[in-house]
């Protein structure tokens, strides 16, 4: 290979591994994480910037064993098939070893430089966003995303464990959280990607209850969510601030979710709406995440 | 300003449990209506109640906490006011 091809691939390659580990969504992932470390206490730059490292590895290595395991579904979705193996610039084999190594180098790293429950419930993450969620719910089952999200609430454990080395009731509403916001959050998206999620075949909600039934289900676990957040209140984990914070931002997040309900009802178009709840909804986790932090310190 | 801690203890319950009993008849009425085998129809349902158990379980243990908080604060407001002048 010439100097010049390689200065060109370099940069490709650099960028489809990266793309591997799906950075927007670890974003989210990292304020989950670390956001509850400052509830939990006040972290040293060190556990912070090991934990982020290692939490972004770990979340990186299952995205990219996802990307393998879902490499035959995602050349069908218009979503997906840009993705590095469906467009044939990275072997599926070599996606695979890298996400292993990564998550393998992020259990050590974690174990190492913060506490082994921390490395533990990582790898624990891992394992069930795997193997739980992608090999066994995703493809076979409507509510998978409503099991799957305990995948995705592995985050704040993390961070808690991090600061206090233990699992405790006020993480377990941390967990919860993430976990009850996962149906709202996801079910938008699947609403308007009902079509490319029925073209390979997943059996997304809204293909196999209707939309009716889903935006139902939305508008509950809604419900559900909101009262679950301001629960850490009453046994004195966070005060007025929060409290306020997971109202208003919660209010703001079932308004969405009824909009797209009477919508629905009315035989309207509801697409812009769900674009806005699905892209909010980021905004509300990453918001009342904040909004924990905040309430611990002030 | 205080919290009334029980009240919202008890207002979250009663809509945690109101939106719970939806969710689960909403899944019923879901499977009913999807063509799925009986077998598929009881993974389903297990897969719904799963959740709502733990929930309850972790319900019971914020019960726990939230009394002994109350208490803790009950406790801090006496000794707070037989130390006043």
């Amino acid at each position: 290979m010439t100097a010049p091809a390689v200065a060109q691939r370099a940069p490709s390659l650099a960028r489809d591994l990266i793309a591997l580990t799906k950075p927007r969504i670890i974003s989210l992932l990292l304020l989950t994480t670390l956001a509850p470390m400052y509830v939990a206490g006040t972290p040293s730059w060190s556990v912070i910037l090991w934990t982020g490292i290692g939490g972004y590895l770990m979340a990186g290595g299952a995205n990219a064993v996802n990307m393998y395991l879902d490499r035959d579904i995602d050349n069908v979705m218009a979503r997906t098939k840009l993705r590095p193996i469906p467009s044939g610039r990275l072997g599926a084999r070599a996606v695979l070893a890298f996400g292993i190594a990564i998550a393998t180098a992020a259990t050590w790293m974690l174990g190492h430089f913060v506490n082994v429950l921390t490395s533990a419930l990582a790898l624990a993450g891992f394992y069930f966003y795997v193997f739980v969620y992608t090999r066994w719910l995703k493809r076979t089952t409507p509510q998978n995303i409503v099991l799957g999200g305990a995948a995705g609430a592995f985050p704040p454990l993390v961070g808690w464990a991090a600061v206090t080395g233990r699992v405790d009731l006020a993480s377990i509403y941390l967990f919860l959280i993430v976990f009850y916001w996962t149906p709202p959050h996801f079910w938008a998206l699947a609403l308007l990607k009902q079509h490319d999620y029925g073209r390979a075949g997943v059996p997304m909600a809204p293909n196999i209850w209707g939309e009716r039934e889903t935006i139902d289900q939305m508008l509950w676990y809604t419900v559900l969510l909101i009262a679950l957040s301001v629960l850490p209140v009453t046994f004195g984990v966070f005060g007025l601030f929060y409290f306020a914070s997971a109202l208003v931002l919660g209010g703001i997040l079932l308004r969405g979710v009824w909009q797209i309900r009477t919508l629905n009802t009315r035989g309207e178009s509801w697409i812009p709406v769900a674009w806005r709840v699905y892209k909010y909804s980021l905004l509300y986790l990453a918001l009342l995440f904040v909004a924990m932090g905040i309430d611990r310190h002030i | 300003m205080s919290l009334p801690l029980t009240p919202i203890f008890w207002l979250a319950i009663a809509l945690i449990a109101v939106s719970q009993v939806a969710i689960l008849r909403s899944t019923v009425r879901a499977m009913r209506g999807a063509t799925s085998a009986s077998a598929r129809r009881g993974i389903e349902w297990a897969y719904a109640i799963v959740p709502a158990v733990a929930l309850v379980v972790a319900l019971a243990a914020t019960w726990q906490s939230t009394r002994t908080h109350a208490t803790r604060l009950d406790l801090e407001a006496r000794a707070s006011q037989t130390s006043a002048p």
